[in-house]
């Protein structure tokens, strides 16, 4: 009798500390979100010595970031011990994974590190499964953009912008031409990088229609009789997916025409290896801008064998695809704590951001954060590579600059079903 | 009178039981029995709970409203929807031809070769015969990297120039560069050790007498091969089928990186909207599994109707390919073994001190220049120098970290699926009329004839739901429960060698089972049971498509080096083959020259 009367105790207690700990985390942010960077760091210190905070995320760089932010805290306190393990998992597992560690009894993950709005909207926000904290020291910071990047709270915006090989004398001055016949822009599939699938979601909405319609209204020619047929069939498509906007037929049309035109990689990196040689003539592709950081030059291969679209005097239509990392908190973190402020360090200082920082292409909503990389592309003050001269967050998303096309989580949740399977059938039937 | 006191029934049970378990064998054997159920049927159970239950945010919850509980939505939806001839049915089509055209291929190049190795005076045998196991030992998808580097070109492909289009302007048509053509190339040479060594093995001690007799009868000599030798390779061709069928079904990598959509690129894909239709796509690919297990049964059970070969003859007569036709042939295959084995290490070698990946402009243009040592010497990770934010690989604390995960990995699989391997050949051997044994025997093998990937995506349901994610436990577990079929098999035919009369003696003397294993069984067939260890161990070392769902791309060294090859940072990615290669070559050698165990001997399960 005994024997049962402790294990019922036992059981009573670990359910009452389990929804204590549900009620905590929401308390913890909510509170943290009234403090100071100085006094989050203060809290984490008190929580977190001689334990591990586990991160879980897409970007590999939170390992970085998480030495740095150790090593700040050591600075504070020399006797914390603390330690940040960050992974990294692959194929998409990240949501299982994190599901599977809400629901089990015993919890690993304090924070995240997440992209892929859609997913985040349907399977994280939905469910209430991660919480989303605002830090005091950015929702305060001067400059922050802070209606577009609290919802949930974004560490950075980074862009994918159309390029194309310069070694011929092809060039691409409208959005459509990437879609023109016999175009095979290079791109990662779209169920391989759900956030290429986003980019088209977002073509149907209101705004980006528009810049599509604009731009098909300035094409000529046989090309534009061409498109025009195509949206002509688009009409029924866009009333039956129940698309909202008026140009959604343009739109429909664009992500017809790309998803049976594109050339599927495995990754970013071959699409800019492959751009940057001069054998590349006239190829062209939508990738991550940063990855001409890191182009060497040699005899074949050159930054200037590219182009950016958008840069080009006269482009017009979209020039890109802005989507963001988003940071967020487990409703079972064990270490909340630790978490905001690892957060708040990582969106209101630039060591805290620094991993990312070095990058063209990639911004934070938190000027302080930013570093310049408008001459990226000089070499002992004179402009060499033109293509990285990165020019800011706020030419690409203006509408008369880049006119990047910006993932909206709950937009991409709203239409990612019907529309989803309608992108599917078009890449399965290629 | 005296009378015997009543005994109970349950009484005379419990002793019958007791006796029974009074032998280690027999309990050895009910215990494994119990744990191998549970570690195979766990995970499927859990897969196929998963192909049922409601999950928030993907379709099954979306259009049934639920948001949680079980539905049948995602059978219907796979088998019916507007979806399923581009989820369902094209996938499950190029799996299947994928896998025949594979075995096929691996058996036609494999079986060649072994019989000329054995049965003909080629030239170079010891040579070839090491170098063509090289496809094998090597992660599979690097040769299907080194495809797409050697043939792709801008005109063809849309991207930069492959080697025979950048040096030869030479251009390959699609159907070569990517699909179904490339990867049963890639994956019938991956395979052809298999059948080199199954088929191999029967060709080296087959009576040489049959065809004689054939021959002396005035029989042709095509006839003899079509006849006489084919029959008696049967039993090997048959093994190689089986054990090819399901490892190409579940190749992940090689139709991935080839643009071949199959069950297992599938399977990836729909994770986002539709994880519960792709868990019927993994169970499908069991089910793959479960059928060619009854093939193989009945294939075994039927095998001494047909199989003549009863020991090694001491009559092997070599045919005579003349004078030219020997240094011919042995020219071929010292070609081909070229492009399969040594060629790969070269480009491997060569991409790592290209200073762009793929970029080959110090042979166009002659420059030697424009070789660089930085993706190995990079000693930090600040200043930009072409490096993608990583250090050289030397000085790559991610690189050599998940080295020693693999190694870890590596290990524990090798030591606990090595040892249960081990105990199951032992107690099956002990008890072969016993229809439990029969039964264990199946269980150890039951996960080998499952698609990889099939058992990964098992063990990703079980661990994600037991909160073991990105554990080397579950690595560990999931490796040893798809390797205990090497061991068992290997531990298997080496027991059943045994005569019981060695035991039997030991037995006599009451020398007890532990002594009379460690004394006695293991040092007979010392070089079988190092092989039934070293095969998942190399095996596990060079694996991805299991692990890929189960860990971080940090974790261990293959989905690092996979992590590397999608990125397009094959600096990274050919260092790192190179380093696995040489590593396991090393291991193989030493352990080889150690103790006379090598992988040639452990492939396909010691035949």
């Amino acid at each position: 009798m005994k024997k049962i009367l402790c294990v019922i105790l036992a059981l009573t207690l670990m359910m009452a500390s389990c929804i204590a700990m549900a009620d905590t985390v929401e308390e913890v942010i909510a509170q943290a979100q009234t403090m100071s960077n100085e006094e989050l760091y203060a809290k984490a210190i008190e929580e977190s010595k001689g334990q591990t905070l586990y991160g879980i995320g897409n970007s590999s760089r939170g390992k970085t970031a998480g030495a740095s932010f150790v090593e700040m805290l050591k600075g504070i306190d020399p006797s914390y011990d603390g330690v940040i393990e960050w992974s990294q998992p692959k194929n998409n597992s990240i949501f299982t994974t994190l599901n599977a560690d809400i629901k089990s009894a015993n919890h690993i993950y304090s924070m995240t590190l997440i992209q892929d709005g859609n997913q985040i909207q349907t399977k994280m926000i939905d469910t209430g499964n991660l919480l989303n904290y605002i830090p005091k020291d950015w929702a305060e910071a001067e400059g922050v953009a802070i209606e577009d990047n609290d919802n949930p709270l974004a560490l950075q915006t980074l862009n994918k912008v159309f390029m194309y090989n310069c070694v011929g004398e092809k060039t691409f001055d409208n959005c459509w031409d990437f879609v023109a016949e016999g175009e095979a822009p290079l791109y990662m599939g779209v169920n391989s990088e759900l956030v290429g699938k986003n980019f088209l979601y977002m073509l149907t909405y209101e705004t980006y229609a528009n810049y599509l319609k604009d731009a098909f209204d300035a094409l000529e020619g046989a090309e534009k009789d061409r498109i025009a047929a195509v949206v002509a069939d688009m009409e029924p498509e866009a009333e039956a997916l129940g698309l909202e906007a008026e140009n959604a037929p343009y739109a429909l049309a664009f992500i017809k025409l790309w998803c049976e035109q594109y050339n599927e990689q495995t990754d970013d990196g071959p699409i800019c290896n492959t751009l940057v040689t001069a054998s590349a003539k006239d190829q062209s592709g939508l990738l991550v801008y940063s990855k001409l950081r890191s182009v060497e030059e040699s005899a074949e291969t050159s930054v200037n064998n590219v182009k950016i679209a958008a840069y080009q005097d006269g482009y017009k239509g979209i020039g890109g695809y802005a989507y963001k990392h988003y940071l967020m908190i487990p409703k079972t973190s064990p270490l909340p704590w630790t978490a905001c402020a690892f957060i708040a360090y990582m969106t209101t200082t630039q060591e805290g951001f620094a991993a990312w920082g070095k990058d063209m292409g990639g911004y934070s909503a938190n000027p302080v954060c930013m570093q310049d990389h408008s001459k990226d592309g000089y070499v002992d003050g004179v402009n060499t590579f033109d293509a990285k001269n990165d020019r800011g967050y706020d030419w690409w998303i203006s509408a008369d600059g880049g006119r990047l096309v910006v993932e909206d989580p709950a937009y991409c949740a709203q239409v990612s079903f019907d529309l989803g399977d309608w992108i599917d059938m078009i890449v399965g039937n290629k | 009178m005296q009378q015997t006191a009543p005994v109970s029934r349950a009484r005379v049970r419990l002793n019958r039981v007791l006796t029974y378990l009074s032998k280690p064998q027999n309990a050895i054997l009910l215990a494994l029995g119990i744990v191998l159920t549970f570690s195979t049927i766990a995970p499927m159970i859990s897969i196929l709970v998963d192909t049922v239950s409601v999950h928030v945010g993907s379709v099954d919850s979306h259009y049934t409203g639920l948001t949680e509980g079980y539905t049948l939505y995602n059978w219907i939806d796979l088998f019916t929807g507007r979806l399923a001839r581009v989820n369902l049915w094209t996938p499950l089509l190029n799996s299947v031809l994928l896998s025949v055209f594979s075995c096929v291929g691996a058996i036609v190049y494999g079986g060649m070769f072994a019989y000329l190795v054995t049965r003909t005076n080629m030239r170079f045998k010891k040579y070839l015969s090491s170098i063509f196991i090289f496809p094998y030992i090597m992660p599979q998808w690097t040769l299907a990297v080194i495809w797409q580097n050697l043939f792709d070109s801008n005109a063809v492909t849309g991207t930069s120039d492959g080697l025979l289009a950048a040096i030869f302007g030479v251009r390959m048509p699609l159907w070569w560069c990517e699909g179904l053509f490339p990867s049963v190339v890639v994956l019938s040479l991956h395979y052809a050790p298999f059948a080199y060594i199954l088929i191999g093995g029967i060709f080296r001690n087959m009576d040489a007498n049959l065809e004689e007799a054939a021959s002396i009868m005035g029989t042709p000599r095509l006839k003899i091969f079509a006849r006489v030798t084919l029959p008696l390779v049967k039993p090997a061709v048959l093994s190689t089928v089986l054990l090819v069928f399901s490892s190409a079904m579940g190749s992940y990598p090689v139709p991935h990186y080839l643009n071949l959509t199959t069950l297992c690129t599938k399977y990836v894909q729909m994770g986002e909207k539709r994880a519960g239709e792709a868990s019927i796509l993994a169970v499908i690919m069991i089910l793959f599994g479960v059928l060619i297990l009854i093939v193989n049964q009945r294939t075994t059970s039927g095998r001494q109707s047909y199989t003549t070969v009863t020991g090694k003859s001491g009559q092997i007569s070599l045919v005579n390919l003349g004078r030219a036709g020997k240094w011919l042939v042995t020219a071929l295959f010292c070609l081909t073994t070229f492009f399969t084995g040594i060629l790969p290490i070269i480009l491997f070698a060569i991409e790592t001190f290209l200073p762009n990946p793929g970029d080959y402009s110090f042979i166009r243009n002659g420059v030697a220049g424009n070789l660089t040592a930085k993706w190995w010497m990079t000693s930090e990770n600040i200043t930009e120098n072409g490096m993608y934010g990583q250090k050289g690989i030397l000085f790559n604390e991610a690189i050599w970290g998940a080295f020693k995960g693999t190694l870890i990995v590596a290990v524990c699989c090798a030591f606990i699926a090595g040892t249960i391997g081990l105990l199951v050949g032992y107690c099956v051997s002990k008890n072969r009329r016993s229809k439990w044994a029969a039964y264990v025997n199946s269980m150890a093998f039951l996960p080998y004839l499952m698609p990889s990937l099939a058992v990964g995506v098992a063990f990703f349901v079980f661990g994600s739901s037991m909160g073991i994610f990105n554990t080397y436990l579950l690595l560990v577990l999931a490796g040893v429960v798809k390797y205990i079929p090497f061991a068992s098999r290997s531990a298997l035919s080496s027991m059943m060698q045994l005569s019981g009369e060695i035991e039997e003696a030991a037995i006599i003397q009451d020398i007890p089972w532990r002594k009379r294993m460690l004394n006695i069984i293991i040092p007979i067939q010392k070089s079988s049971i190092i092989s039934g260890y070293l095969l998942p161990f190399i095996t596990c070392v060079r694996e991805l498509t299991l692990f890929m769902l189960l860990c971080s791309q940090t974790k261990i060294i293959t989905t690092m080096l996979d992590y590397f090859d999608e990125m397009g940072l094959y600096a990274f990615s050919s260092g790192i083959n190179l380093i696995l290669i040489v590593f396991i070559l090393v291991c193989n050698t030493l352990i080889n020259k150690l103790t006379g165990a090598s992988i040639d001997s452990g492939i396909g399960g010691g035949n």
